[in-house]
């Protein structure tokens, strides 16, 4: 019982941190980008990207909706001011989308 | 000759009309803007809130 438990918990442990590596690497990659829309979408296919994609993507929405809520505001007007900021900060060689919605290299 | 007296009585037609319509006129102007500035400054206030709140959210790592 004792060693399942602790494998468990390596396991998460284990999982918890490559999956924050992937979404920096991804970055790094080019294979994400930040959309207008305050959300992050696949830029170039490879395996494991779109389902990273979609768990941040639900963690998001999560916290905008939060914070909608908190604000009386809606969802969309939270995740587009989001873009803003995360497009403004986002680091050189970085994939954003322009105006226009193409993806550009910052 | 004649017409002295009925430029004079225009005039102060005139006159009377344009004193009689300027009190309605004055009355009104206050209320409104004041109402507007209200709902800018709360929506100003949300907008300075969600702000903050994002950009606590963007600095997140594992989600940004």
């Amino acid at each position: 019982m004792k060693t399942r438990i602790m494998t468990l918990l390596c396991a998460l442990l284990l999982s918890f941190s490559s999956f924050a590596i992937s979404l920096q690497d991804a970055k790094d990659q080019g294979l994400v980008g930040e959309q207008l829309n305050g959300y992050l979408a696949v830029v170039k296919p490879a395996a494991g990207v779109a389902e990273l994609v979609k768990d941040i993507n639900a963690k998001r929405q999560a916290q905008y909706e939060k914070i909608a809520k908190q604000n009386g505001i809606g969802v969309a007007d939270v995740a587009k001011l989001a873009a803003e900021k995360v497009i403004a900060k986002a680091e050189k060689g970085h994939m954003i989308q322009d105006s226009h919605g193409n993806w550009i290299k910052k | 000759m004649n017409h002295l007296p009925r430029v004079t009585g225009s005039c102060l037609l005139l006159g009377i009309l344009l004193s009689g319509c300027t009190p309605t006129v004055k009355i009104e102007p206050p209320d409104k803007p004041i109402v507007i500035n209200l709902n800018v400054k709360i929506e100003h206030e949300i907008r300075i809130k969600v702000d903050k709140a994002l950009d606590d959210l963007v600095s997140n790592n594992e989600l940004f």
